[in-house]
């Protein structure tokens, strides 16, 4: 008897681990299917009278999370369809979604970076074609650019959330303290660098920037100096001697005390910039950032009645140059069982007056007209991030490459790293630091 | 009527089998679990190694070229050339460390429970994401390493961001985590006889000269089975560099585990990941052979 119970166990045992390894896909699939099996049918039946089930996923901060929450929570009141979330901060995010659409085990609805679209998904093989549910998700509402920059390989795999770009942010405190203005052009800034040192120390800065930052403030100094946009049509415009250019461009803010040096920035032991001790104290005491992730910062200061927006500053005269995009999009996955479903959640996110309203800017300036009316009327439009958005899009002048931001080139591992640590920490000069550049750069663009 | 006949028979036949691999029913689940998540991922690896699979665009050529990239690209040979620093920094360091403080463990001192228990603490806590975090926060420029220096006048390096120093910092992550070392060497510890020691002590041995003459030897096997388990482990370190350092600066702490995750979920490369993956395992074999070969020189075996 005992061994008759002990086989029926390891039986059992058999039978659960092989049900766990792939009973997952076939169970779902018949819940969304709507084949006439009875499997199908009680499943299908089951999620009716639940109102159906979704998954969904985004990075960010904790106002985003919150807010995100909240959205989804009126969209399950309003729907009766259940929204299992997932998300976290951005730092090793990219790497399990990618991770995820490989395996086709992506969420149903994903928050995606816009590079995402041509990274994970060149033949759209990871995103549904949105076009589809244009009777449930009201494209009109969109502008026709960001639509289109969300049009990969014939199909529109995503919806735009906001558009956004780069400008400064400055900790005005501690500029008050060094006596000096809010810079708003070169010369200023390196008078900013040379004062922070001389009268706070050499702990203080008037500005911080990681690798990849200097990147895109390097190209935006070649934009605005020379009037190319980095890339066009997978080719890079610039020279090797013109990015010598910009990298001596990047050295002389080092040399002049304006960014900490890479050994300085990496010393101080920190995940982000908002989450370093020395931005929440005022030693680091300006970013370029996305205007986006204005309130990230401004919530992280010990005290932030000195954060301010700051202007562009003009580095050239043939360009203003930098960059806008998409900030982010949402997308529903090859795998979603239920995309009817998944589309009504995200127009309830980002058109209805509902959602929108719950959302506010917590992603950025919203591209959706009704949704941008929705939330200006709730009041949820945030100043700050109005502010930077405004002078971003009024500026930018260039246009944005979507493998800019690819993985190889932006990734802790990358191209932008190791040409811009090597650089500053003197392993490179700045003619071998432009020639892997140009050809990690080239690379990527080739294999696009 | 033939069939009738037959079919007690094979019932028969059939029990007999069953009664005598009921063990293999047992095993059931074992084996399919091995197969599963160990024997077919082992097995396709390898494949894959031999491949340019990408997550997203598939295969498009077969041969050696992942092999031949690692043994070329200045990057990965870099990162092996870390990860036997790495090993061999930290496997002696925490046998000698662990050793010696199982040694005085050994003694019959007060409260000696209570150190035993504290001192496995890091074995336990030692390879999380958060002890890694607090790591970092404690190496940082201004953290308290440098500020506890500072109190004695001595001016702390940039742990994490001097290339020199930050392998350090991780190797003593590893090194802190001497815990389970540490038991295993204290119940070898107790099993030398202690008429050795008396034997000795009668013929005016030193405690040092009774340490490297009786001690090590009679615990020869357990310091083998640590030193061969230590290896691979060391091979294997991901947390530390992938959370304290990031591999920086300057590549100096990027362990082959650390660039197997990149090539894998960074680049999507699974090929070249696979084909590091599987140098790395074929390392691991061949020093794990040379600590067997070697166990006859120096591995005392009472019985």
């Amino acid at each position: 008897m005992k061994k008759a119970i002990a086989l029926a166990l390891a039986g059992a045992m058999s039978v659960g681990l092989l049900v766990g390894c792939g009973g997952g896909s076939s169970s779902s699939a018949a819940a969304s299917s709507e084949a006439a099996s009875s499997e199908a049918a009680s499943s299908a039946a089951s999620a009716e009278s639940t109102g159906g089930s979704l998954t969904m996923s985004w990075w960010g901060g904790d106002s985003r999370h919150a807010a995100y929450q909240e959205a989804v929570a009126a969209f399950t009141e309003e729907t009766g369809i259940e929204v299992a979330t997932s998300y976290g901060a951005w730092s090793g995010w990219e790497e399990a979604k990618s991770t995820a659409l490989a395996a086709k085990q992506g969420e149903d609805v994903m928050q995606v970076n816009w590079n995402w679209l041509y990274q994970y998904s060149g033949q759209g093989q990871s995103f549904v074609d949105l076009n589809q549910y244009s009777d449930i998700i009201d494209l009109s509402q969109f502008p026709e650019s960001a639509l289109e920059a969300c049009t990969v390989a014939g199909e529109l795999q995503a919806i735009p959330v906001a558009m956004t770009g780069r400008t400064f942010f400055w900790n005005k405190n501690t500029f008050d303290q060094a006596g000096v203005a809010l810079p708003t052009t070169y010369d200023e800034l390196i008078a900013a660098g040379k004062a922070f040192q001389e009268k706070l120390g050499d702990d203080y800065y008037p500005l911080c920037l990681g690798p990849y930052d200097r990147m895109i403030v390097m190209t935006f100094w070649l934009e605005s100096n020379y009037g190319k946009d980095w890339v066009t049509d997978n080719t890079c415009n610039y020279t090797v001697d013109e990015i010598v250019e910009g990298l001596n461009f990047i050295k002389s803010l080092e040399d002049n005390h304006v960014i900490p040096t890479m050994e300085a920035y990496y010393g101080a032991g920190f995940d982000s910039i908002d989450k370093s001790q020395q931005w929440i104290e005022g030693k680091y005491a300006g970013i370029w950032e996305w205007d986006s992730s204005a309130n990230k910062y401004y919530d992280a200061m010990a005290d932030n009645s000195g954060f301010t927006v700051g202007q562009e500053i003009k580095w050239g005269d043939k360009k203003n140059g930098g960059f806008a995009k998409v900030s982010m999009g949402l997308a529903i996955t090859e795998s979603c069982k239920d995309p009817e479903s998944a589309a009504k959640l995200i127009n309830f996110l980002l058109n209805s007056e509902k959602g929108a309203s719950i959302m506010g800017t917590e992603c950025g300036m919203v591209c959706s007209k009704a949704g941008q009316a929705a939330a200006e009327a709730a009041g949820k439009v945030k100043p700050l991030v109005k502010e930077a958005n405004d002078i971003v899009m009024n500026f930018v002048d260039c246009a944005f490459d979507p493998n800019y931001e690819s993985s190889k080139l932006k990734g802790s591992d990358g191209v932008y790293t190791d040409v811009f640590d090597g650089f500053s920490y003197g392993d490179y000069d700045a003619q071998e630091a432009a020639e892997i550049l140009l050809e990690g750069v080239t690379d990527v663009l080739n294999a696009a | 009527m033939s069939a009738t006949a037959t079919k007690p028979v094979t019932r028969s036949a059939f029990k007999k089998w069953c009664d005598a691999n009921t063990g293999l029913f047992f095993l059931i689940p074992w084996i399919l679990g091995f197969l599963i998540f160990k024997a077919y991922p082992f097995a396709s690896s390898l494949y894959y190694s031999f491949t340019d699979m990408n997550f997203f665009n598939g295969i498009h050529e077969y041969g050696i070229m992942n092999y031949v990239e690692i043994f070329t690209n200045r990057k990965t040979l870099t990162a092996l050339s870390t990860t036997f620093k790495y090993a061999f920094i930290t496997v002696p360091l925490k046998l000698v460390f662990a050793l010696f403080i199982a040694y005085i463990l050994n003694f019959k001192i007060k409260f000696v429970n209570l150190f035993r228990t504290v001192y496995y603490i890091p074995s336990i806590l030692g390879g999380s994401v958060a002890i890694a975090v607090l790591w970092r926060a404690m190496f940082r420029d201004d953290g308290v390493i440098n500020t506890l220096l500072s109190y004695i006048g001595v001016d702390g390096p940039n742990w994490l961001a001097d290339r020199n120093w930050a392998l350090f910092v991780i190797c003593l992550l590893r090194v802190w985590q001497f815990g389970s070392a540490m038991v295993l060497f204290l119940a070898a510890l107790k099993g030398v006889s202690v008429d050795l020691y008396e034997a000795a002590t009668i013929d005016g041995a030193s405690k040092v000269r009774q340490f490297f003459s009786i001690t090590v030897p009679m615990i020869t096997p357990v310091i083998f089975y640590n030193l061969v388990t230590q290896i691979a482990q060391a091979f294997q370190e991901f947390n530390g560099p992938y959370i304290i350092t990031q591999g920086g600066p300057r590549n100096s702490t990027t362990l082959v585990a650390l660039l197997v995750y990149n090539y894998a979920f960074q680049s999507n490369e699974m090929g070249m990941a696979c084909a590091l993956a599987w140098v790395m395992f074929v390392i691991v074999m061949i020093l794990t052979i040379i600590a067997f070969a070697s166990q006859k020189h120096w591995v005392y075996y009472a019985d």
